[in-house]
């Protein structure tokens, strides 16, 4: 890499007051550094660098504001810059202040940092805190990602993966299911925001995240969220039910028009069937869920699924043996005799889930975190 | 002043003024029969507040009611005082007198931002307990524009969104309210309702589109099927409202389907009864077909006459067992009737074969449904009144029957 006394050069070089062509030249430079793990391990060793670079992104040109972001976003997707960032080129204060601003160009890049800085649950946790300490806050964060239009020049799209991210945190998730106020209550209706797919699947990856806590099931359940029609409207279509079938399901989910369209990223689709699966880990869930009456719903998106890994599988998966190991319980069994053949199917179906559930349990403790984002270097 | 005594402790008179009443008699007292009138006049008594204070009859009263209105006194004193007077009527439940009092104080202009907040927001409740939503709602914003963070000028904007059915708007206001104060309780409690509603609305909206779109389905298929078996469906001769300018008869090809479904439509038959044709499980259709009776001007309706029977099973039944009372001459035997179908064009009557199928004859060329409603003229075979209708007709006795 570069000797000290370059480095030092460099360095004078990355200054707001010197000459524009060298200014820009200088940051090229970093930015190609960025672009090789070896050169974001050297960098992690120069803190005066980041520093430069997040003084930079203040800079009167656009091409070096431009380039600065795209050397932060490169340096974030690194796991092992993450604490150098935060702590010795506090990072953290120009991301949020910026953030917030809602005439600021940047926003996207920033909410990209953000989400990268979010990965993993140490410097999560660290942002976290930063977060509500400069009074930003969570409640913030939901309110700028819920007003349409809050940032004329950035589309805040990638506040939904970080959303998704900061829920690994149980304190997180306990803002975000505040009952005595309204936060994920607002976030319901992106289950189907057709602009865009990253701020769709961060909001189902939120959902998923939230229902970890069983706890929260019930109200989640309840009226005072409601949150099943909005996990379910993704996945239902055009097709006709019956009045009576109609009648007896949740209001949003009643006489679909028959120009409806299922949730197109299988991916997504996933998540939602994987929390629809963790709804129905608590008992007072399960029966909420039968009394919604939603299973045409479930039915006829059986009947359309393609994509093999969505679907409730029959045949236990790679490392689930031990599904057939877990005993039925002993009241599901007796109802399993008692019941004729149709809700019979749909009983087996019903404890498929639950032992599957129960099973993921074991194999994936901790709820999902969005991938690492990085522009082309 | 009477010097005060050594030894005791008043030094307002009033000991002597009470030694006087051994000896005096107490003069102005109230008289004993008209004590309670007399009680009710004085301010301090009184139980309600006169409607109209008359300063004659009530000078004390009018003199307390010209201090609030003393027009000497600073603005926000009077502002605040005819703020006051409103709420006492709005305790009362006279919202419309508290509507006056509110106004008069907002008329007074007063720099209180605050006050004036609170007129707006409290004359808005009045308009909003007398049901004038409009008027609370301006209120409201008014409230709002004097005073941004008045958390109850939210609240009363957010209800009348609510009772005008306007959710969208009702969520707005409550999330401008929550963002002032995430944590109120009623503000949550609207904002959840107003979700609530606004959901079901647009349920509602979904289930009518979709019924109007099967009713429109189901109007194709059975217009299909009429145009199919060739039946001929005329306009009425009175002038529609909906779709059509054109008044021409005839328009039968099926060439305007959207035209002939206005025919079809119960509502424009002449009979009014709200009967229509339709078409069962089995793919045949049903008719709503009237008998018309002229030698007595009766008529008899038949809501649904299936296509594939005939005339006679019907009138089979209408005449077996009872003649109908206004056959004086109990001749309307079913062997007896002959049954015509009147052409309006050429005026022609043409005679139908009782033992053929209503389809068959309505699939005739002459024949041609008016007003979704096939009709047939009664008479007994060789009456004289048979006679006498055929001469003014020009009857065409074509037997219609089918060719096979």
């Amino acid at each position: 890499m570069l000797s000290d006394s370059e480095a030092k050069e460099l360095l004078s070089f990355l200054h707001l007051d010197t000459r524009a062509d060298v200014r820009g030249q200088a940051t090229e430079y970093i930015l190609g550094l960025t672009g090789t793990r070896d050169g974001c391990r050297y960098l992690q060793t120069q803190p005066g660098f980041l520093k430069a670079l997040i003084t930079l992104t203040a800079d009167s040109s656009i091409a070096i504001v431009k380039d600065c972001y795209h050397a932060l976003i490169n340096l974030s997707a690194d796991e092992t810059l993450h604490e150098t960032l935060i702590k010795e080129a506090d990072i953290l204060p120009m991301l949020f202040r910026n953030l917030l601003d809602p005439e600021y160009v940047f926003a996207d890049r920033i909410c990209t940092i953000l989400t990268n800085l979010t990965r993993h649950e140490r410097t999560c946790r660290e942002v976290f805190r930063v977060m509500q300490e400069q009074d930003v806050g969570l409640a913030k964060v939901v309110e700028i990602f819920c007003i349409e239009g809050f940032n004329k020049k950035a589309l805040l799209h990638y506040l939904g993966p970080l959303l998704s991210n900061l829920t690994q945190l149980p304190e997180s998730r306990h803002f975000l299911l505040d009952k005595e106020r309204c936060v994920v209550q607002r976030l319901l209706p992106f289950t189907q925001y057709e602009g865009s797919v990253t701020r769709r699947g961060g909001v189902v990856g939120t959902l998923r995240n939230c229902c970890f806590d069983y706890m929260y099931h019930e109200w989640l359940l309840s009226d005072a969220v409601d949150i099943l029609p909005f996990l379910l409207l993704p996945l239902a279509g055009p097709e006709e039910l019956s009045e009576e079938e109609n009648e007896g399901l949740p209001v949003d989910l009643q006489y679909l028009p028959e120009d409806k369209t299922r949730e197109e990223d299988p991916d997504i689709r996933k998540m939602l069937i994987e929390t629809l699966l963790l709804l129905t880990a608590t008992k007072v869930g399960r029966q909420i869920m039968k009394e919604k009456n939603v299973y045409p719903i479930m039915r006829e998106f059986h009947k359309w699924e393609k994509e093999p890994q969505v679907l409730i599988g029959d045949e236990p998966e790679a490392g689930m043996e031990n599904l057939m190991e877990v005993e039925i319980p002993q009241d599901v069994e007796q109802q399993l005799k008692d019941l004729d053949t149709k809700e019979q199917e749909q009983v087996e179906k019903e404890t498929l889930l639950l032992l599957r559930q129960e099973a993921e349990k074991e194999v994936v403790e901790q709820p999902n975190m969005q991938n690492p984002e990085g522009l082309e270097r | 002043m009477a010097s005060p005594t050594q030894g005791e402790d008043s030094d307002d008179g009033m000991d002597e003024f009470m030694e006087k009443f051994k000896t005096h008699k107490y003069k102005n007292a109230f008289n004993e029969s008209n004590w309670e009138e007399e009680f009710d006049k004085v301010p301090m008594f009184m139980k309600t507040a006169p409607e109209d204070i008359d300063p004659v009859k009530h000078p004390d009263l009018a003199c307390l009611q010209s201090i609030i209105h003393d027009d000497e006194r600073p603005p926000e004193e009077q502002a605040k005082s005819l703020k006051d007077e409103g709420n006492e009527y709005f305790k009362e439940k006279n919202y419309t007198k508290a509507i006056v009092s509110y106004t008069a104080g907002l008329k007074k202009n007063c720099s209180d931002s605050d006050l004036s907040a609170i007129l707006y927001t409290n004359r808005a409740a009045a308009h909003f307990h007398l049901g004038n939503l409009r008027s609370a709602l301006n209120d409201s914003i008014s409230a709002r524009k004097v005073k941004p963070c008045h958390l109850k000028a939210i609240i009363r904007g957010a209800q009348c969104c609510m009772e005008l059915r306007n959710y969208a708007a009702a969520l707005q206001w409550c999330d401008e309210g929550l963002k002032l104060l995430p944590t109120d309780k009623k503000l949550l409690e609207l904002r959840s309702t107003a979700d609530k509603r606004r959901r079901a609305a647009e349920r509602d909206a979904r289930k009518s589109k979709a019924k109007e779109k099967k009713k429109q389905t189901e109007r194709g298929t059975l217009l299909a099927a009429i145009k199919e078996r060739g039946i001929r469906l005329l306009q009425p001769k009175q002038p529609q409202h909906r779709g059509s300018d054109s008044e021409e008869d005839g328009s039968d090809d099926g060439t305007t389907a959207a035209m002939a479904e206005l025919y079809l439509d119960g509502l424009d038959s002449q009979e009014a009864t709200g009967a229509q044709v339709y078409l069962d499980e089995q793919g045949a259709l049903h008719w709503p077909v009237l008998f018309l009776y002229p030698e007595h001007r009766q008529t008899d309706f038949v809501s649904a006459f299936c296509e594939n029977s005939s005339f006679i099973d019907h009138l089979a039944v209408m005449f077996g067992e009872e003649l109908p009372p206004w056959d004086t001459e109990r001749k309307y035997h079913p062997q007896h009737l002959q049954v015509f179908f009147e052409d309006h064009e050429t005026q022609h009557l043409y005679e139908v074969d009782v033992g053929t199928s209503l389809l068959k004859i309505l699939q005739l060329p002459c024949c041609c449904v008016q007003a979704g409603t096939p009709s047939f003229i009664v008479l007994v075979k060789g009456s004289p009144f048979c006679e006498q209708y055929f001469s003014n007709k020009k009857v065409r006795l074509l037997l219609l029957k089918p060719l096979c």
